[in-house]
């Protein structure tokens, strides 16, 4: 009787459901008890006369010093405060909710003092009922969103976080199969990208701007990243600094490319790095549309035994396809060329122009004798002086000035 | 606070009447699912009568047509069985006319969750061009925890008659795709939704890292990799893929980590390919795990 209870019980606390179901949780507001005030969808069910006042006081919100040493050192007076420790799972969910105003949302040491705040030993259970009751559920949930919230922002537990949550919860609470979720998955995932990224990424622009570029530039191994210095040059109007990103391959095109051909300078587009967008402009030809047809493999159907030519009569002997033929780079795309990637610091004409001319400064003369025509998908200012006052494409920006960027196409053209 | 306190609590010490009754809080009903969307299935206007009829007549005629070239396929009998290595079949071609119709544009957006924008169509390059703007703001209705989301998905394979199927990849063991990328990272989602409600919302993801720039990138992703997950939750019970139920394939993009800002993922075509030299059949462990701790 009881393993069929025990078994109803499971069907009914269905992982799939109850994970899914935990998306959906309460959010506290003890932050502001004057929103808090607004919020409350039916009034009738408070009594009347009484003052809607926060039952906690949420001292994070008060904070002058928004640091770590103030936030651990809040989280200690309020573990000393008292024994008994009321109202802690309020507390931790006003703790979650203000880490970002204190910068401490990727910081282990925080999420684990936060941890330190729940009483070791009483919330273990002692029966299989509890265990399997979810004994003290707020809390437990608490602690689930804790974690999710470290989830979230990529913080990877370590082991004596588990040993934390084993002396609270014991080894059949919620937040402890949480953990074990989290370490399972968290490690297969941290470093899967293939173009690892330091994190944080850097604040410099112009790190930024070489990381994008290196990135980039995998493409083509051969490829060399340069960081020249529009001051180099004797009339450049921006005093700025140009990453470009160029291989011999690209040079090689760049010199066979046909004089009366133009070139263009395309742009802005933006590439992430982790939360930044860095912006970066291409130098293209238009595709050589004979060279490309003459490599197309498609149009040769190996398969097609209906039309086999007998090689004897009145043709020359078959040649094997494109034997000698050139190899295609892998520059020559096709919709384009590319033959150079760059970002500047003032993503203006002006240093574009520089930028054309260090590259003809630096081994390739030929760009001087094609024209080099700009194409731009979105509003590029003319100088340096326009970008103070309200620019509308600086080099980097992180999501805040997204809206500048709304006029922007994104066909890429 | 006064949330917290009232989340669970029933409606009002004034209305004793109605006290059973009415929840505050949404019920999260465990047991079973009535539809398919979870409560976010959106009421569209039925069409009259006669429209119906109208429409029906006219859809008979390409199901027909669609119905013919199944029996002719099935008395042919003429199957592929080998699947040569290092030969790519593309499954979903940006090139192919009334592409964009194949596919089903969605976004946080759709159910007043959030803010972002997505739209797929074709870029000057030929290929398909999913872009938007993904956003993480929302409106803080104490429910909702998290937004900032755009997807695209295929529409459900089907035969003739409306009648839903499935793919069958089993002969393949590589996803390729020819993209290009803005350095975000996709998410890649293989939809294999079962008979019974637990399993309506099985997906099987993987990421897709773009390198960014303008070079186009062949992506080569094995099947192993994928990972079973349902309602954006990875599951205890792990499994290689059944490649005879994928249903539907998509991509995902998310405002995660400050993200917020625009995106745009060129497609060119996703194929599959069989490699022989991989031999793995499921990438991730499967320990025993102890008795009722998992799947709860």
């Amino acid at each position: 009787m009881l393993r069929r209870v025990q078994c109803l019980l499971r069907l009914h606390s269905n992982g799939r459901q109850a994970l899914a179901s935990r998306l959906r949780c309460y959010s506290t507001d003890e932050g502001n008890p004057k929103q808090n005030q607004n919020s409350n969808p039916n009034p009738r069910a408070q009594k009347p006369g009484t003052k809607n006042l926060p039952a906690v006081r949420n001292p994070f919100a008060a904070a002058q010093d928004r640091t770590k040493d103030t936030y651990l050192t809040m989280v200690d007076i309020f573990q000393e405060r008292d024994v008994h420790r009321r109202n802690h799972v309020e507390f931790i969910y006003a703790a979650l909710k203000n880490m970002a105003d204190f910068g401490v949302e990727r910081d282990l040491e925080v999420y684990k003092a936060l941890i330190n705040v729940m009483p070791k030993g009483k919330f273990i259970p002692t029966n299989l009922f509890q265990a399997e009751f979810m004994h003290y559920p707020k809390q437990q949930q608490c602690i689930i969103d804790l974690l999710e919230q470290m989830e979230d922002f990529g913080v990877m537990p370590d082991h004596e976080m588990e040993a934390m949550l084993l002396n609270v919860f014991g080894r059949q609470g919620h937040p402890l199969r949480k953990y074990w979720r989290m370490m399972y998955w968290m490690p297969k995932f941290k470093n899967l990208s293939p173009w690892p990224l330091p994190d944080p990424v850097p604040d410099d622009t112009l790190e930024m701007a070489k990381l994008a570029l290196e990135r980039m530039c995998t493409v083509d191994l051969r490829s060399k990243i340069t960081v020249f210095e529009t001051s180099e040059l004797k009339d450049a109007i921006d005093q700025t600094w140009i990453v470009s990103g160029m291989s011999p391959e690209q040079e090689k095109l760049l010199r066979e490319h046909s004089r009366q051909k133009a070139l263009y300078i395309e742009g802005p587009f933006h590439i992430w790095l982790r939360n930044r967008r860095i912006n970066y402009f291409t130098l293209r030809a238009d595709p050589d549309p004979q060279f490309l047809s003459q490599l197309d493999e498609r149009q040769l159907d190996e398969d097609d035994v209906s039309h086999i030519e007998v090689p004897f009569f009145g043709r020359a002997p078959p040649r094997r396809h494109n034997q000698v033929g050139k190899l295609r780079s892998v520059h020559q795309q096709d919709d384009g060329t590319i033959l150079a990637i760059c970002a500047t610091g003032t993503s203006t004409k002006d240093s574009l122009l520089s930028w054309i001319r260090l590259l003809e400064a630096n081994g390739n003369r030929s760009i001087g004798e094609v024209p080099v025509l700009f194409r731009f998908t979105s509003e590029v200012p003319a100088k340096a002086q326009e970008i103070e006052g309200g620019a509308s494409v600086p080099a980097t920006s992180d999501n805040r000035s997204s809206s500048q960027y709304e006029q922007q196409s994104s066909k890429r053209e | 606070m006064n949330s917290l306190l009232r989340h669970g609590h029933r409606l009002g010490c004034c209305l004793p009447a109605v006290q059973q009754q009415i929840h505050t809080t949404a019920v999260h009903r465990t047991f079973w699912e009535r539809e398919k969307k979870s409560g976010y299935k959106t009421k569209l206007p039925e069409p009259s009568k006669k429209q119906l009829i109208i429409d029906g007549l006219r859809d008979l005629k390409e199901e027909m047509k669609l119905w013919r070239k199944e029996v002719r396929e099935q008395l042919k009998s003429d199957p592929i069985l080998v699947f040569r290595p290092g030969e790519t079949d593309v499954v979903f071609d940006f090139k192919a006319p009334d592409v964009l119709d194949k596919w089903t544009v969605t976004s946080d957006a759709d159910h007043g969750e959030g803010k972002s924008t997505a739209t797929l169509e074709l870029s000057s390059a030929g290929a398909g061009l999913f872009h938007g703007d993904v956003n993480s703001d929302h409106t803080k209705d104490g429910i909702i925890k998290r937004t900032g989301y755009a997807n695209i998905r295929t529409k459900r394979v089907r035969k003739s008659f409306k009648r839903e199927s499935t793919y069958d990849w089993t002969q393949y063991n590589m996803l390729i795709m020819k993209v290009r990328g803005d350095g975000r990272s996709y998410l890649i989602n293989l939809h294999t939704e079962g008979y019974f409600d637990l399993m309506w919302n099985d997906i099987y993801h993987y990421v897709l890292y773009t390198r960014g720039g303008p070079h186009w990138q062949i992506a080569k992703i094995p099947f192993s990799k994928f990972f079973l997950s349902s309602k954006g939750r990875v599951q205890d019970r792990q499994g290689a893929i059944p490649l005879n139920r994928v249903t539907h394939f998509g991509f995902s993009v998310a405002a995660k980590k400050g993200m917020d800002g625009p995106f745009g993922l060129e497609i060119d075509y996703v194929g599959l390919e069989y490699d022989p030299s991989h031999r793995e059949e499921f990438a991730y462990e499967m320990y025993q795990t102890p008795k009722y701790i998992v799947a709860t």
